[in-house]
């Protein structure tokens, strides 16, 4: 009886011991693996410091100007070419329709087909 | 006692208890009494141990936290926190920046090593690397700051003997383009000038960006426009502004010459000054804005009545004059359309010093800006405030106020009549702007009309960006002169405009100090002819930038909107000289 219960609690101790270990192990691995994320985060951090400033200096409004100029076809759009959505025409009608009946197969929209001087004409 | 096998029937039947004498019993009492001492105290020991398991595995306590906590934050923390514009575009940070050192007593062969870097780093001298190389000391810079570039190639070519030091640096992106806004921090990291030292201390202790209501794509029109124009006219200097009348937000704010914030040898006291802020300048006709919108809100006069503007004005020692002499009656819209010294003059002394002086107080021109920058300059205004100061100050002159105010101050009138103070701190737009009224909507409604009415007809035509109804008026003043007096020649040209002048939007200034007349402008060095383009061409590039689109000019809404009847006196046929 009592070398029984000795026995069992031997082995209760052994497995509380082992795990225990293991556990510690694991926490001392994680621990590391976090301290060495947190130091990445760190450099990370810095270097998107260095990368914004490096943007920020890359874009500055003379030199995007000159690139465009030696680059682009593009130029400053004339004042003409400027407007606003409720500056253009209406639609004939709700637009929610109009996308319905004019959308293609493929979900595409397509032109409108009826011009305005038509429908106009027929009223 | 020992243990013997014995048969049960050899045993004597022992009595009931053992009895010793003497020491043997003593012994045997102290041994159970230590024993059981021990063990209770053992007991204990055990109890209190598994009490405390217990409590510690089972029990939970409130300081307890739930789950495991981070030490310390996780940011990356730079000492100084970032200036950006209105976009988030970086205007000024902080840098971990290395620096290149030597420990000669780990460096084995110093001209194979000195060769060696110099393939890199070029711009050191052979000589020099030698002698710091071989030197006794244990430390020697060799180059500060280097770029993260130079410094990969350095690591790479794997001299021993040499170490890199992360010293912090600020580092401005934008260069001279914000130079005069942001300002800048000298060693240790202390503001100097600008925005770095007006907001030293919480630039300091945040992390937190701070955010300007400065936009760097108009800045670099305004400054790459006025830099047009002092090379055109042979300017010293020039000021220009964009402010956004409704929250007078500055968008736009520069002063030229100006300095690169990152080579903090080279910057020279003329480039440091701040035009458009700590300069106080008598800003000349602009002021008849001012004027007009008094004599018309105090109710004087109104824009049906005129002055007789066809002899000089003549007190004292002075004589007032016009540039543009019409030498006749003038209406209202004629008097600041032509700009009219004496009409203006006339217009002022009906109103009465002491109600203008109250009025100028109003519009801020007392004291110096709210603008959260160092450089602030006072305004001169006259003290005592004579009759013949308002009579000089209709028209301009005998007050000398800096430019950013004179932007407020139109931004005041334009916008319904409300004044807030001038800020470059991006503005919550939920916040709501408390301001102070300065004259009637109806008055405001009457101003935009005769700016409009300058850049269609009067002396601001240069001004006039198709699309974008500028209105503005501009303005010419004499600097003064050493021993008192005024300058001839040395003249300070600006033109101030707002657009889309129908429901104004912002409020764009632009001033070139000294310039000289050129052929392009006939000779002239005025702000019509100096400033006013500076205006259009900025109005045109920027208004994209801000939204603003181009309408119809023609449009009869418009038309009806911006209309001004110019009464005639009697006799009189209108004049064809429009």
């Amino acid at each position: 009886m009592m070398r029984r219960s000795m026995t069992l609690w031997l082995l209760l101790a052994t497995c509380a011991g082992i795990s225990l270990f293991l556990i510690k192990h694991e926490v001392q691995e994680r621990e590391d693996r976090l301290n060495a994320l947190h130091r990445e985060i760190l450099a990370d951090q810095e270097a998107i410091q260095v990368l914004n400033a490096e943007w920020s200096y890359l874009n500055r409004p003379d030199r995007l100007e000159h690139l465009i100029r030696e680059l682009s076809e593009s130029r400053a759009a004339n004042q003409l070419q400027l407007t606003s959505l409720d500056m253009l025409p209406q639609l004939l009608s709700e637009p929610d329709d109009l996308a319905l009946a004019n959308r293609g197969g493929n979900g595409i929209i397509l032109p409108m087909i009826r011009p305005v001087s038509i429908k106009a004409g027929a009223q | 006692m020992t243990h013997t096998r014995l048969n049960a029937a050899d045993i004597p039947v022992p009595e009931k208890t053992l009895k010793f004498e003497g020491s043997g019993k003593q012994a045997l009492e102290q041994g159970r009494t230590r024993l059981l001492i021990a063990g209770t105290v053992f007991a204990l020991a055990f109890c209190v141990i598994a009490a405390r398991v217990i409590d510690v595995s089972v029990f939970e306590r409130a300081e307890e936290p739930r789950l495991a906590e981070e030490r310390g934050t996780l940011t990356h923390k730079t000492g100084r926190a970032d200036i950006v514009d209105r976009n988030g575009m970086l205007l000024a940070t902080t840098l971990n920046v290395p620096s290149l050192y030597a420990d000669p007593k780990y460096i084995m062969d110093p001209i194979e090593s000195a060769a060696k870097l110099r393939t890199v780093l070029p711009e050191l001298g052979h000589a020099d690397l030698i002698a710091k190389f071989s030197d006794k000391k244990r430390f020697t810079w060799i180059k500060r700051n280097l770029t993260p570039r130079q410094q990969y190639a350095v690591n790479k070519l794997g001299i021993p003997g040499l170490y890199f030091q992360n010293e912090s640096k600020r580092i401005y992106p934008q260069g001279p383009l914000t130079a005069h806004i942001v300002g800048r921090a000298g060693f240790d990291d202390v503001g100097l000038s600008g925005i770095e030292k007006n907001f030293d201390s919480m630039l300091r202790d945040g992390s937190d960006p701070l955010r300007l209501s400065i936009d760097i794509r108009i800045q670099h029109i305004l400054r790459e426009e006025l830099q047009t124009q002092i090379d055109a006219f042979d300017g010293i200097g020039a000021a220009g502004i964009v402010m956004d009348v409704n929250s007078s937000e500055i968008v736009a704010m520069i002063s030229l010459p100006d300095f690169d914030p990152n080579r903090r040898d080279q910057i020279s006291d003329d480039a440091m000054f701040n035009r458009a802020t700590l300069g106080v300048y008598e800003m000349g006709s602009t002021f008849k804005i001012f004027n007009t919108a008094m004599a018309l809100d105090y109710g004087t006069t109104t824009m049906r009545n005129g002055y007789d503007a066809s002899k000089p004005i003549r007190i004292a020692r002075f004589t007032i004059n016009d540039d543009h002499a019409k030498n006749r009656w003038l209406s209202v819209p004629e008097i600041f359309m032509y700009s009219s010294n004496i009409g203006s003059v006339k217009m002022a002394l009906d109103v009465g010093g002491d109600r203008q002086k109250a009025f100028m107080k109003r519009l801020g021109f007392l004291e110096a800006s709210a603008v959260e920058l160092p450089e602030r300059g006072r305004p001169l205004a006259p003290s005592p405030w004579r009759p013949i100061n308002t009579m000089t100050i209709s028209f301009g002159h005998g007050i000398a106020v800096s430019p950013i105010q004179l932007a407020n101050g139109v931004a005041s009138i334009v916008n319904g009549g409300v004044r807030h103070p001038a800020t470059l701190l991006r503005r919550d737009t939920t916040e709501m702007l408390v301001g102070e009224r300065v004259i009637s909507e109806k008055t405001s409604i009457a101003m935009r009309r005769l700016l409009r009415l300058v850049v269609e007809k009067g002396t601001g035509r240069n001004a006039n960006a198709k699309g974008y109804l500028v209105g503005g008026k501009t303005g010419t003043a004499e600097k003064p002169g050493r021993g008192g007096g005024y300058q001839r020649k040395a003249l300070l040209s600006s033109f101030v405009a707002a657009f889309p002048v129908n429901d104004p939007r912002y409020v764009v200034l632009a001033m070139v100090d000294e310039p000289k007349g050129n052929k392009s402008s006939y000779g002239y060095a005025t702000g019509g002819w100096v400033a006013a383009p500076a205006v259009k061409r900025i109005v045109e590039r920027a208004a994209p930038f801000l939204n603003v689109t181009p309408v119809d000019e023609e449009a009869p809404e418009i038309r009806r909107s911006l209309m001004v009847k110019i009464p005639q006196t009697k006799g009189k046929k209108a004049l064809a000289s429009f």
